[in-house]
């Protein structure tokens, strides 16, 4: 996670200077002020640091004990990941990619399709948030 | 079991364990962090027209309520601080509240107070909408209406989308029996993203507001 945190932030700095540098020479170039590149820029800046910022939080948060891939004396199964719960065969996000789809087909060509397709929406939301909440999954 | 050993599981303790960052965490930053380019360019394309037409701004910019969009600004950033109120209550695992005063609030009571805010000010800008619609400010009338609904416009449909997001956190908080680790997560995500619109209208207010 250092290594992420060091690209993050190098690129982060580099778009800060890029967006600096863009401003002064656009104002010596042209003479007015073009807002939209330094903008750009440095929003390019905040999408790097904030990712670095927030990878930098979790790393303190954990009290000095780095995961293994920062440590030199680890071994690849220690980086054995602890990944957290992913349905082995949930239906639902399929369900909502064809309901969206429908939901979006419906604004190009015709809008009864959307009055469709949104409900679908609702139902495919609902039903996955809800997939490990019910029947033999209730917790 | 006699043929079973967990001999060599046990003797490895060189590597300390540590939680791995949540996914669900991780994943929600790098997606907002996609986002912020997302209104990027929204912000593009409100600097461009309005450097292409600097006298239409000077002249649709006066019709702006500033008080009042002041005002339902407050309240967004005040649903930030009950949002987070909310998520303290949720890493606590208390989902509901254990007594009337606010210090006993539980994630739930929390969430519906942040979600009372959030409507009130998406309400708020629909009927700011309706009186700019009034005074000829239109989506398709000319650039300033095209720039000013497509960017407040995105950012209300986003506050929309957070919305159905805490009614979605807070029917799990019903609908679990014990209240646990990923019930939080779900609440500590929604909040990441409900803070993140709030920045980005902070942002928008600025830019259409203030800056003009």
């Amino acid at each position: 996670m250092k290594g992420n945190i060091a690209l993050l932030t190098v690129l982060g700095l580099f778009f800060l200077v890029a967006s600096a540098v863009y401003t002064v020479w656009n104002v010596l170039a042209t003479g007015t002020w073009e807002i939209v590149g330094t903008v750009g820029i440095l929003l390019s800046a905040i999408l790097a640091g904030f990712i670095a910022f927030f990878l930098n939080a979790v790393n303190r948060s954990q009290g000095g004990i780095l995961l293994p891939e920062d440590r030199p004396e680890a071994d690849i199964d220690d980086a054995d990941p602890e990944l957290g719960h992913f349905s082995p065969w949930s239906w639902w996000p399929l369900v909502l990619g064809f309901a969206i789809g429908l939901a979006f087909l419906g604004l190009a060509v015709g809008v009864w399709i959307a009055i469709i397709g949104i409900p679908l929406v609702v139902i495919a939301l609902v039903g996955w948030t809800y997939e490990y909440y019910r029947g033999n999954f209730g917790h | 079991m006699d043929n079973v050993t967990n001999a060599s599981v046990a003797s490895r303790t060189l590597v300390p364990m540590v939680n791995r960052p949540n996914p669900v965490a991780v994943g929600t930053i790098v997606w907002l962090g996609s986002e912020v380019m997302f209104f990027a360019g929204l912000f593009a394309i409100y600097f461009t027209l309005r450097g292409a037409a600097p006298e239409m701004w000077a002249a649709e910019a006066t019709k702006l309520n500033f008080p009042y969009s002041l005002t339902n600004t407050i309240i967004l950033v005040s649903s930030s601080f009950t949002a987070q109120f909310g998520v303290f209550a949720a890493e606590r695992l208390q989902p509901r509240s254990t007594g009337w005063k606010p210090t006993q609030w539980g994630m739930v009571e929390w969430f519906y107070l942040t979600y009372a805010l959030g409507a009130i000010f998406v309400s708020g800008q629909i009927f700011e909408y309706s009186q700019l619609v009034s005074e000829g400010i239109t989506l398709d009338g000319n650039a300033y209406g095209t720039a000013f609904y497509l960017t407040t416009g995105f950012h209300g449909l986003h506050v929309t989308g957070g919305l159905i997001a805490f009614l979605l956190v807070i029917g799990r908080a019903y609908a679990v029996k014990n209240f646990g680790h990923k019930e939080a997560t779900s609440a500590i995500v929604v909040s990441y993203y409900w803070h993140f619109v709030d920045v980005v209208w902070i942002a928008l207010f600025l830019v259409i507001y203030v800056l003009r």
